[in-house]
Formats: C-alpha cells, structure tokens, sequence
C-alpha cells in the first residue's frame, strides 16, 4: 500500500472504484434479505450472495489470497453445512411464518452496534490510504503469509486454539449426546445447528491428532479474515 | 486493444474446451464402458462407430420439454444447473497445458486456492437442485451429496496443500516449475488421496451413492428434464476433465515429460489427462457403490489421516533437503 | 452365443486354507478383470446389420407343413389358447382301382395362427402325428397392426422354407426310430430272400 492520498481525490471515481461500490450495495441488499426474508433456504442462498460478494470486494482490494479463502470457507463449506442443517429440519417450501424472532430489534441494535464499531476501526485504522493497483499486489499470498506469520504470529496461534476448543467441544457435545438418556428434541429454530453440529463433531472423531492438525490447517485459512 | 482481443481469444478456447472435452470423455465413457462389459456400445449416430452419439443425446435433451413441479421452489429450481456448471468452466480458466505464458487461460496468483474453492461451490447446484425439488429422494441426494462434499473436501485440500508446500507457492504454474520427477513417488499418496476425494466430490461411481439411480433414482436430479439435466449431466463430465487436469498439474507434473519438453509440453499434459479420465472410467465399470456409511468411513479413517500423513512427509523432507 | 466367463479364481486355495492376500489385490483383480474383457472381442450381435446366429431349435414361429396335414384337428384342439383356426371340408375321391370304393378325403380350407395369442408352447407342434407343424427360427414378423399377426396359410407355408434341417445326433446316441424300422425291414427282406435260397440248395 502506498500512501498516495494526495493524487486521488475523495470523489474521483475510476472503473475499480465504482465496482467497489456497486459490488458493496449488492452484498449489503443480500445481507439484509437474509436477515429478512422468511424463506429459510433462500436465507442460507442469499448469504452465498453476500458472502461471494465480499470475496469480490477482496479481489478488488487485491487480496486475492484471502478472497479465494473465504469462496472455500464460507461459500464452500459453512453454506454447505448450513444447507445441510436445513434440510434436516422441516423447513418448507416457501415461507415459514415463524420464522420471526421476538427479538429482532434487539438483534438489530446489536447488528447496528457492531457495524458501527467495525466500520470506526477500519477508518481509523486505514485512513485515506489508498492501493496502488500498477504495483505488486499488496493482497498476495507472499505478501500475506509474511505478515501472518512475522508481525501477527500470536492472533493467529490464538486463533488455532480458539478452534481447537470448539472441536473438543463439539467432541464433548457429541460423546454426551450418545450415551445421553434421550436424544435432544430440540424446536425448530435450533435443530438445524444441532444437528450440523453434532455431525461436524462425530465427523471429527477419528484421532486427536487428525483433529488437532485439522484445526490448525482451518486456523491457517481461516484465521486471516 | 489487443489485450482486450488476446482476452477474448483465450476465453473463448477455453469456452470451447468446455464444450468439447466433457463430450469426449463422455463419448470414451460410452464405449470403453461397453467393451469392458463385452458390449460394443454406440454403433450408429454420426456414421463411424456411433461417434456422434452425445450430440444427439444433446438434441434429444433440448426437445424435451422444460418441466418445473408444481411444489418445487421454482426459481431455485431453474438457477441449480447453471450453478452447478459454472464452477467447472471457471476452473478451466485456471489449468496451465503447457510451460508458455499463453498455455494457460489465466495465471491466477492462488491458483490452488481458486480452483478448490470454486469447485466447492459446485456443489451447492446439486444442493439446491436436491432442496428446490420438493421431492423426497432429491432431498435425500442433497443431504447425501453435502455429507459427502463435508467428507471429502478436507482430504483433498490437505493433499493439495501438500504439494502447495513441496514447491512453495499455491500458484499453479509456479508448482509446475517447481516440479521434478522425484515428486511423482515423493507425493504418490497424495496424489491417490487428491484424485479419490476429488472422485467423491464429483459423485462418480464407486462414490455415486448420492445420486444412486437404483435406490433414490438420481437423488437431486430425479426431477430434472430436458436442458437442465443435460446440463447437470455435463458438470459432472466437465468435472471429470477438471479434476483430471487438476492431478495432472499438481501431482503428475503437468507438461514435464521424459522427452520433448520443448514445445510438445501441451501433449503431456493433455495425455496424462486423457489418461486418468481413462481411469476415472474404468474405476467405474469395476467397483460396485460404495454404501453411505463405507463413503464416510473411507473418507474420515482412511483418506485424512493419509493425506495428514502426506503432509507430515511433505514437511520432513522439505526441511531435510534444505 | 455362449460366453466365456472372464477368470474368477476363487478365494481359496483347492485345499481350503484362505490365499494369502495384500491389501488392495482384490482391487487389483477387479480392474484386471474389466481391463481383460475391454481387449477381448465383444459378444454384441449387431442384429439389423447381421443376422443372429441362432440355435436350430429356436422358437421363432411355427411353420405349416400343409401337404402333411389331414385336418385331424388335435393341434387346434390341444392349443391352450386356441389360437388355430382351421376349416376343411370333405372331398370323395373317385375309387383307385375301377370297381372299388369312393373314398372320402378331408381337404384344408384355412390353417391360420394367431400369433397375437400364440404363447409358443409348441403344444401343436408335439401333438401334430403327421409332423405337418415346425418350429421356424424365423422371428421378423412384427405387424403395426395386431389383427395382421393372424397368419394364414401360404404365410406359414412360406415358413416351412426357413425350417432348418434337424440337428445332427449326439455321438453314441441311440438311432432314429425311422432308420431303425427300416433297418429291420430291410434286414427281415433280405433275410427272406436269402432263405429260400439257401432251400434251392
């Protein structure tokens, strides 16, 4: 990145940046349909709208690297997970109508908050700075890797135990669940995550090793964004 | 200008390939298939052994009528083709053929990364196709088909990973220059490993229990007609070219070959593919299904901690010869 | 059109103790087997282009031997779906000697077969006592329409044509009765002949 500010002005828009734009609104309208709509696979497929878009918006910032992590995470694998938790509820077709939450202001006063905070911290971490798009990319997976593991080695360790916990957990969850007097009869609302839990965890049986190793290869991918 | 051209020109090729490749592989399916059951397969369409035979399949299929059900979510419904076969066409844009900067559709900086992850996003077709059909045999076959996708996935990025490491770099070029033929023994579990998962993920038979026509009758697609089901029929044809380039190129060592290196590097490349989909094939004819629970169990107790193991090798040696 | 079965060696080995096997060879074994058969020629007859080679005694039709036929009606009354249909009428035929007697004759009107409803059980073809009935191998008499798959008799005469000639015996097999009979009446003959000879001497 090069601080060359001074060259652009606030409101000079290039090819790039209008993309940047468009492609920002199209992810915000897909985030809010699926906060909103009460279709609930059409949810989990409006997410992957969202999602991809963000990947976009990576590619655009030329994070290539990061971008095409977050297609293999989040489109590739959590959606499928998601899919695969809401077929095995009893989601219809077509709209749910309890699909409303007696708290979604709450939730979006929540929302509102993070936004705000996230938003506070990019600008004032990043300022005017702006990329300079005739160099080398500064999103590179060189480039990338080098600062993932010279300047933000700790965030990324944590990271890897953070998850490891979550797979022990689900572990635990999951040795629980079977020698348990009945199997939860969880609502609607939370079977699908249960459900996708739980098999994420018996999925990750095999040895603690595998497992081990596995979160720290998720961590390695995961851990940037 | 002429960038603009050149860009036109490439995609155009690989739009070409697309169309073309998958149909061969079908076709080669159609008759090695049937000799290998002492049959002889097509013998009639386009004159010369039935060689046409895709093509009128492909004219059969676009008179069929275009049939929606009428408890199906409709637009989901008719987007899921599509969703399942772009992937494949954008992974192709990322497979180099041969050692030039021109034998390649796009160098992409991640390339590995790119064509894992868009190859993911296949899946979601048949997912939504399974969901969007209001049937319960393609539910099944979703749910199948994303247990699958859960299983297999892992294996292959770790093995891919692996080669990632042995050259260090995950652009695709960059591992092909990397490459010498003593990988080929050094990464052969990974390469097993790679193709297998990638076999599952693409649900061909012996892994095909999703879409196991004898029992959930083609699961997502039981309520597909016409264009569309062709269209899935041809993601999983592109999916085989796919996934056999993608070996190729990352464990086979692409256009590197005992002779010729100079300007016949393509034909390595497009003969070590033609001989894996040869492969694909043939594992095919031979090998009955595989039941759910022997797919998850192949894959969880057999395929990761193998290719975890690829990778703990892929590191001990990497450090040693350094 | 017998097939040869591609090489399955049992699990075994003759003396029952289980073959020593690594992992993975019956995988082997299962692609040598399909690679094996891929090279080997295959058992497709390509039918509209050539004819099948069929066994001699395929059931394919029955055709009418009708000049052996003397409208005795067994077949037609044996059938289990009386799919025959005959008529005939009487004829006398003038005394062969002058001075004898008129002799009475069934002549045939009409033998049709209704392959609409013939099973091929070849219960007619059995019973008939003066092999006026034959199994044909001829099989391409699909009609648009099924009235048309009454057949009558010129169409099952024209069928006789294509009956094929019986097989040979087997080796070692007891000989027709036919050559039997005649064997022995040739033999009672020419023992009467030589007998009166050997009473002139």
């Amino acid at each position: 990145m090069s601080l060359a500010a001074e060259t652009h002005g606030f409101l000079s828009p290039t090819g790039v940046e209008i993309a940047f734009l468009l492609v920002g609104l199209v992810t915000f309208g897909a985030a809010l349909v699926t906060v909103t709509t009460k279709q609930l696979v059409h949810a989990a497929l409006w997410l992957v709208v969202a999602l991809g878009g963000l990947a976009v918006e990576y590619l655009l910032l030329t994070a290539e690297f990061i971008a095409w992590v977050q297609v293999l995470i989040y489109v590739g694998s959590v959606v499928v997970l998601l899919l695969f938790g809401l077929m095995l509820t009893k989601a219809p077709i077509g709209r749910s109508p309890d699909a409303d939450s007696g708290n979604r202001w709450a939730a979006l006063g929540v929302a509102v908050a993070a936004a705000a905070a996230l938003v506070w911290v990019v600008v004032d971490a990043f300022r005017a700075t702006w990329i300079d798009l005739d160099g080398p990319a500064a999103g590179s997976t060189d480039a990338t890797g080098a600062s993932l593991f010279q300047n933000w080695v700790l965030p990324f360790e944590a990271l890897s135990v953070l998850l490891l916990a979550a797979l022990v957990g689900a572990i635990v969850l999951s040795r629980k669940a079977k020698t348990g007097v009945s199997q939860p009869t969880a609502g609607k609302a939370d079977t699908g995550p249960v459900t996708a839990g739980r098999t994420q965890a018996s999925q990750a049986t095999p040895g603690k090793t595998s497992a081990s190793q596995g979160t720290a290869g998720k961590a390695d991918r995961e851990g940037t964004p | 200008m002429n960038d603009a051209l050149d860009v036109a020109w490439r995609l155009l090729i690989i739009f070409v390939v697309f169309l073309t490749f998958p149909l061969i592989v079908g076709q080669t399916e159609h008759k090695v298939m049937a000799h290998m059951q002492g049959r002889l397969g097509p013998m009639y369409a386009g004159g010369f052994h039935g060689w046409a035979q895709l093509v009128a399949d492909g004219v059969k299929f676009a008179q069929k009528e275009d049939v929606v059900p009428a408890g199906a979510d409709r637009r989901i419904f008719q987007l899921a083709p599509a969703v399942a076969l772009l992937p494949y066409l954008l992974v192709l844009l990322a497979i180099p053929i041969g050692p030039s900067k021109g034998a390649v559709g796009e160098v992409i900086d991640a390339g590995v990364f790119f064509v894992l992850a868009v190859m993911g996003v296949g899946v979601l077709g048949s997912l939504m196709a399974g969901w969007a059909s209001a049937n319960k045999f393609s539910l099944l076959g979703g749910l199948r088909t994303a247990a699958q996708l859960l299983a297999y996935e892992l294996p292959m990025l770790l093995t891919a990973a692996s080669v990632a490491m042995a050259a260090g770099t995950v652009s695709i070029p960059g591992i092909l220059d990397a490459f010498r033929w003593w990988w080929l023994p050094w990464q052969i579990v990974g390469a097993i490993v790679f193709f297998v998962a990638g076999l599952a993920e693409l649900q061909r038979p012996p892994f095909d229990m999703p879409v196991a026509d004898s029992e959930i009758i083609f699961g997502a697609y039981t309520e597909y007609t016409g264009l569309r089901f062709a269209l899935f029929l041809l993601a999983e044809y592109a999916g085989i070219v796919v996934l056999c380039g993608l070996t190729t190129v990352l464990f086979l060592g692409g256009w590197h070959g005992p002779w010729g290196a100079d300007g016949l590097g393509w034909v390595w490349t497009l003969l070590k593919t033609a001989v894996l989909a040869f492969i694909v094939i043939w594992l095919r004819v031979t090998y009955p299904r595989l039941r759910e629970d022997q797919l998850q169990k192949l894959s969880w107790t057999l395929l990761v901690p193998l290719s975890l193991a690829q990778i703990a090798l892929t590191g001990i040696v990497k450090v040693v010869i350094q | 059109m017998s097939r040869p079965s591609p090489g399955h060696r049992p699990a075994t080995t003759p003396s029952g103790r289980p073959r020593l096997s690594i992992p993975g060879s019956g995988l082997a074994k299962g692609l040598a087997v399909t690679l094996r058969t891929m090279t080997k020629k295959t058992v497709t007859e390509q039918y509209p282009d050539a004819q099948p080679d069929l066994p001699p005694r395929t059931r394919g039709v029955i055709g009418l031997f009708e000049e052996n036929c003397t409208v005795c009606m067994l077949c037609a009354r044996e059938c289990p779906d009386w799919c025959i249909y005959i008529d005939s009428h009487k004829e006398t035929v003038p005394p062969a000697a002058p001075g004898g007697r008129e002799r009475s004759r069934n002549v045939l009107d009409r033998f049709a077969i209704d392959f609409s409803l013939c099973m091929y059980c070849g219960i007619c073809i059995e019973v008939c006592p003066f092999d006026a009935l034959f199994w044909s191998p001829e099989f391409e008499y699909a009609e648009t329409d099924i009235r048309d798959l009454t057949h009558e008799r010129d169409k099952l005469r024209e069928w006789m044509w294509t009956v094929p000639a019986p097989p040979a015996l087997d080796p070692g097999a007891e000989e027709p009765k036919e050559i039997a009979a005649a064997r022995k009446t040739a033999e009672k003959l020419a023992a009467a002949q030589a007998e009166p000879k050997e009473g002139e001497s």
